[in-house]
């Protein structure tokens, strides 16, 4: 083609050529890339023809074949174009031309002078013609070569040649073992193998999410349904599962809520275990379910297969006894092993830090041995982030005097653009040092690395039950992950193994890494075990039972909570608790939140403890972050820290003037965290709603606006386009460059708040920003988020207590020696374990004044030589709640909160003891309240009766209400719904008490002498003494003492002077403040009454509180006095009270 | 439109396609046909229902099913399997003469 200007007329083959209803219509991107070949096209047509002309070898010979023999590149193409309206819309176009040449010629004469060389003849819109046709054909040409790219590779992989083998076995066994290594291709094609065999619906669960998404993915690719919905994944949040979907990738968790519901997976017809050999806990015990269920009769039909490494295959061969196993060999490349133990001098003692020299060695050895033109990363593998952070620091200053490196740690605290760029290329001549934990061991791969250096060691997460406490620790790690180590280097091509320990070390590793199910709480497995109907966990098959000693403890946990009864049953809470997906404690604060309509707060609160802290890792070292974090902070606590925080992000989401990518940044928050947060909330707040815990509010009440049906609209139309531009735009792997002695990637601007300008991270966020706006409602989120800015210390406090409600028994006690100075480390001890500091992340080891307590000095104790803050006397003593202890260098509280001493101890504690004179409270055994009012004290006792009394009893309803919605549930409603009332207002007093009192914990030699003993101060029992209601009292058969409550038990406590003269046998004249009823009383008697008389029945505590309300005193009005005959007692008695008193004497 | 499979004959390539004869496939654009008779399937790489994708053809000699891959088949007004193509070469122009002799030495 000539010079002919074809951009001239662009607009007019828009018009014949790229209409709606062609091939390739104007404005997408196959319509740009169309130009782009245009232009390439042209130029090769230019130097086709001028060769052409020098062997033009035209023979006019004809051929047999009836082909023409007068060559022309026309021919082969196999495609062409309809011409017909083509021609039309040429002439019409050319019609329309003339005329308009004729009409600019009046006008002008100039215009269009001698440019009949640049019209469009219809010889050029045939050549145009052509050149589309070229075009197609390529692009047919291009896709063939990708079907036949993928198709080669599948027959490529090693399990190919086992596949018939392998649908052999699944048709004819219930259960079939796949063993293969790295890179046999046993995840994405076993899958494809079921479908193609007949099997309709294939569930293939996977460990990790990201697992899940990227191999729906792959295999979608590969069965050629990547705009299909034929393979889908499901993760917690999210999917893409349609009716039409026959392969599911999904992960553990979801699987076993699925078996929750239909516990004989009615959906598939296969399932498919993968990477069964890492052990998790969740797929131990999918595991043992799943084997139940296959040798049940119930589905004959169900399929099960499991996917491992080769690793202990005799294991689950075992376990699945008969079932046969294909054993597939790995594709991995040779990989040379070199050990290089650390020498003793430079070798890590138990205290000191890790010496980097050795590894920085490493890249010495590398850089001697290897020309750096051959390319190769290093991915070296150490126990954790302190140990990175040392290796970082040295072998930087290696990689800056050689330049021959770049330095990049990958660790899971990393915000996920700096964990990103070790997929990115180093430039020419510079290879990557990856440092990483074990996260680079399976969850993350990353391509190119040649070199792999292992120290040998991992810090692992283990559990204390004793404590309920986290530890992590360090460990050898065992043989099965060091080849594992040793196999990243071997992905891509030939590697080697640097082992920075002995071939006698090697030989000493344990054969595999413990399970999880050995180390981490039980909780909720058993609880799940529970709700599921396993009723004897003890006796369940697990393919390796975790330690008796654990299975009880966990027990314990849940009968302290409630979850489960004396007879390990599992209750109606426990059945509650078992459909959250959270810790138990976490899973409580939800339930009770419920009790009171202030579950939205809660929601929030529960959801940002149950995800990672948004916290990035330099939060804390960055001034001016910390500065601009400090408004949002409550000196209540982490936990009311982190959901302002949540509150504030949602102000910022809803401001459509400003970023909050940035507000976060800014601050050091990772955003991610706050969108995990939104949908956790989400999900709390659909599964509270499923079990009638959360009125479902009907959103149809308030119609959507049309404008806001349009946006919405508008929005998820956008949202798919971007999903589909992300899918393409799969984040490209950007050069490394280095600057200010660091590497970063190149055109990357992190510092100036422009990571906007990235496409990739762009289409990233804008995506999550829609799916957020989306999914939830942002004028709700927004509305509540508001609310909370006005919340008043009353409303801090209730919420406060909710939390506790769950948390409880999590209290620490502050130790008398703090100095409360943010410079030292505060001291607490929690019941059993001694000595643990605040977590220096927390709030309060930054403010640690807030914990100071505050009180008068008691006189009478200064006396007996105690000193410190023991003997203050005030109202405001406090204690620490916490989310969880950890141990790393020291144990940690994590994510503490103050909670008052007195209301905390006496609404929660399991036991409460007391003693003769209700003066002294020991809550737990563990710690005591001195109180100095006798008449105080006993009040304080009945209002907490009362109170617990009410809460357990609106709990019981509520649980009872959400099993059944006919009108008896309704009654139940509106029953607690009185009851609700009724406890909110006593539970403002009662938070509101300035009490006040001594607060001191026990020794544990104190905790020994505690208790009177059996047999003592039990000799009352005078059932229904004087014939007015009062609680059943049993004699305590352990501490001694009366039974009042579950939790109560009166006068067992050893006196520690003989000063009590108010003991328990001497009846004194008391009028109850609630019925009235005047009547000498001991103070067991009376405390036994004041259970039962207030808040024993709604009906009841209704009247009261109606009363209550009109005088706050509560003083009714509408008692008179009443003389009964049978007891011959005067009385003050409403008129019900009379009725129900003389139907006492009935009974 | 239940997919069928496609089988090449010389390479072994399956594939499920959608449809066989002149026009591509029935959602395709209407202004499109082929010049041959082929297997096309719905264009798996591409998220438009009307792209499609030839995956190959009868040779218009032996009859046999081919694919599109150049070491298997070629198209000069009409399809040939590689074989016949090279059992025919004196028939074609010079630069399909050369291309036949390249590919059936890749092959």
């Amino acid at each position: 083609m000539d010079s002919f200007n074809w951009e001239r007329h662009r607009t007019t083959l828009n018009k014949i050529f790229f209409r709606d209803k062609d091939f390739i219509k104007e404005g997408t991107k196959e319509y740009d890339d169309f130009w782009l070949f245009f232009k390439k096209f042209q130029v090769y047509e230019a130097r086709r023809k001028s060769k052409e002309s020098h062997s033009a070898s035209s023979s006019n010979l004809s051929s047999s074949l009836d082909i023409p023999m007068q060559y022309h590149p026309r021919y082969r193409i196999n495609i062409s174009i309809v011409t017909k309206d083509i021609d039309e819309k040429v002439h019409s176009h050319r019609h329309h031309k003339e005329k308009k040449k004729r009409k600019r010629k009046h006008q002008s004469y100039d215009d269009d002078f001698g440019c009949e060389d640049d019209e469009l003849s219809s010889e050029r819109i045939s050549q145009f013609r052509s050149v589309i046709l070229h075009y197609l054909d390529f692009c047919q040409k291009q896709d063939f070569v990708k079907l036949k790219k993928l198709k080669t590779e599948q027959a490529n992989l090693p399990i190919a040649h086992y596949k018939d083998e392998i649908v052999k076995a699944i048709k004819e066994n219930k259960v079939a073992i796949v063993a293969g290594d790295t890179g046999c291709g046993k995840s994405t094609q076993v899958p494809q193998y079921l479908i193609e065999a007949g099997f309709t619906h294939v569930a293939c669960t996977q460990p990790r999410r990201i697992a899940a998404i990227s191999l729906s993915k792959r295999v979608a690719y590969e069965t050629l349904n990547q705009y299909g919905s034929e393979v889908a994944y499901q993760i917690r949040f999210e999917g893409t599962k349609t009716k039409a979907t026959r392969i599911l990738f999904l992960t553990e968790g979801l699987l076993l809520r699925q078996i929750q519901q239909d516990h004989t997976l009615k959906q598939y017809n296969v399932i498919i275990l993968d990477e069964v050999h890492e052990r998790h806990l969740q797929s131990d015990f999918l595991l043992g379910l799943l084997k139940i269920l296959s040798s049940s009769s119930h589905r004959d039909d169900l399929r099960l297969v499991l996917m491992s490494a080769t690793i202990n295959l005799e294991l689950f061969s075992e376990y699945f006894q008969g079932s046969p196993v294909i054993q597939v060999p790995g594709r991995l490349y040779p990989i040379q092993v070199q050990y290089l133990p650390i020498p003793v001098e430079e070798q890590t003692g138990k205290t000191s830090r890790l010496d980097p020299r050795p590894y920085v060695r490493i890249l010495q050895r590398i850089d001697k041995k290897y020309p750096s033109s051959e390319r190769g990363d290093l991915l070296v593998f150490l126990p954790g982030m302190q140990e990175i952070t040392t290796v970082e620091g040295a072998s930087q200053a290696y990689a800056e005097e050689t330049g021959r490196w770049i330095i990049l740690p990958l660790h899971s605290t990393l915000s996920i653009e700096e964990q990103d760029k070790v997929f990115d290329m180093a430039p020419e001549g510079v290879r990557k040092c990856i440092l990483s934990t074990n996260i680079a061991e399976t969850s993350v791969t990353v391509d190119g690395v040649r070199f792999v250096a292992d120290s040998g060691r991992v810090k692992e997460m283990s559990y204390d039950a004793q404590y309920k406490m986290k530890k992590l620790q360090e460990f050898w790690i065992s043989r099965a992950s060091s080849e594992q180590r040793k196999g990243r280097a071997g992905r891509t091509g030939p590697g080697v193994c640097y082992r920075l320990y002995s071939e006698d070390d090697y030989d000493a590793l344990a054969d595999y890494s413990t399970p999880e199910i050995q180390r981490v709480p039980l909780d909720s497995l058993i609880l799940q075990m529970k709700s599921m109907g396993i009723s004897d966990v003890r006796s369940f098959s697990f393919i390796e039972p975790p330690p008796e000693g654990a299975m009880n403890d966990a027990l314990r946990v849940l009968t302290e909570h409630g979850a489960i009864d004396s007879d390990e049953n599992i209750t109606a809470l426990g059945e509650m608790l078992a459909q959250l997906p959270v810790d138990v404690a976490i899973g409580k604060m939800l339930i009770m939140g419920s009790l009171f309509d202030f579950i939205e707060p809660v929601m929030s609160v529960a959801s940002v403890l149950s995800v990672q802290s948004p916290y990035t890792r330099s939060a804390y070292n960055n001034p001016e972050a910390c500065t601009r974090r400090r408004p949002i902070e409550s000196d209540h606590g982490d936990p009311i820290t982190l959901l302002n925080l949540f509150d504030e992000w949602i102000q910022m989401k809803s401001d459509s003037r400003s970023s909050s990518r940035k507000w976060c940044k800014r601050r050091c928050l990772e955003e991610q965290r706050f969108y995990e947060m939104a949908n956790v909330k989400r999900q709390f707040q659909d599964l509270l709603k499923d079990n009638a815990l959360l009125a479902a509010i009907d959103d149809k009440d308030i119609p959507e606006t049309s404008y806001k049906r349009r946006q919405r609209h508008a929005d998820k139309k956008r949202l798919r386009e971007l999903k589909n531009e992300e899918r393409f735009q799969s984040r490209k792997r950007k050069v490394l460059k280095r600057t200010d002695g660091k590497y970063e990637i190149d055109n990357s601007d992190d510092d100036n708040d422009n990571a906007d300008d990235h496409p990739s991270t762009s289409i990233t966020s804008n995506v999550k920003d829609l799916e957020f706006k989306i999914r939830h409602d942002l004028d709700k989120l927004y509305k509540a988020s508001s609310v909370r800015r006005n919340f008043t210390l009353r409303d801090i406090i209730m919420l406060k207590i909710i939390l506790v409600s769950g948390l409880y028994p999590q209290l620490a006690f502050p130790d008398d020696c703090n100095n409360y100075s943010p410079d030292s480390d505060q001291i607490f001890h929690t019941k059993n374990k001694l000595f643990v500091v605040l977590h220096p992340n927390g709030y309060f080891s930054h403010h640690p004044q807030e914990l100071e307590p505050t009180g008068r000095e008691d006189n009478s104790l200064k006396k007996e030589g105690q000193s410190g803050h023991r003997g203050l006397l005030g109202h405001r003593h406090q204690l620490l709640t916490y989310v969880s202890l950890l141990e790393t260098t020291k144990p940690y509280l994590v994510n503490t909160m103050r909670v008052p001493a007195l209301q905390t101890l006496l609404l929660f504690a399991q036991s409460l003891d007391t003693n003769a004179d209700c003066r002294r409270i020991v809550a737990d055994g563990w710690i005591e309240i001195n109180l100095v009012d006798p008449n105080a004290a006993q009040s304080i006792i009945a209002s907490m009766l009362q109170l617990r009394n009410a809460w357990d009893q609106l709990l019981k309803l509520r649980l009872e209400a959400t099993k059944n919605e006919s009108h008896e549930g309704f009654t139940l409603v509106r029953k607690s719904k009185k009851l609700q009332h009724f406890l909110s207002k006593k539970l403002a007093e009662f938070l509101d008490s300035r009490l006040e009192y001594r607060l001191r914990r026990f020794t544990t030699l104190e905790r020994q002498k505690l208790y009177v003993g059996p047999g003592v101060n039990d000799d009352d029992v005078v059932e229904g003494g004087f014939g007015i209601s009062m609680t059943k009292a049993a004699p305590d058969a352990v501490k001694g003492g009366m039974k009042l409550a579950d939790y109560l038990t009166y006068n067992c406590l050893q006196e520690l002077e003989e000063s009590s003269l108010s003991g328990d046998y001497l009846r004194q004249f008391w009028t109850c403040p609630v019925c009235q009823i005047k009547m000498p009383m001991t103070v067991g008697e009376r405390l036994r009454h004041q259970a039962a008389c207030g808040g024993s029945n709604a009906e009841e505590t209704n009247q009261e509180t109606a009363a209550d309300s009109k005088t706050s005193t509560s003083i009714p009005q509408l008692q008179r006095s009443y003389h009964c005959d049978v007891c011959d007692e005067d009385f003050m008695f409403s008129a019900v009270e009379i009725l129900k008193h003389k139907r006492t004497h009935k009974a | 439109m239940d997919p069928k499979k496609f089988k090449c004959s010389s390479c072994g390539l399956t594939a499920d396609y959608n449809h066989f004869g002149q026009t591509p496939l029935k959602t395709a654009k209407k202004n499109i046909v082929l010049l041959e008779k082929a297997y096309t399937m719905r264009n798996p790489f591409k998220s438009n229902d009307g792209e499609f994708l030839v995956v190959g053809a009868h040779c218009s000699i032996c009859g046999d099913v081919v694919c599109v891959d150049p070491d298997c088949s070629l198209f000069y007004s009409k399809r040939f399997c590689l074989n016949c193509a090279s059992n025919n070469i004196n028939e074609f122009p010079l630069p399909i003469q050369k291309e036949i002799l390249h590919n059936c030495k890749s092959r």
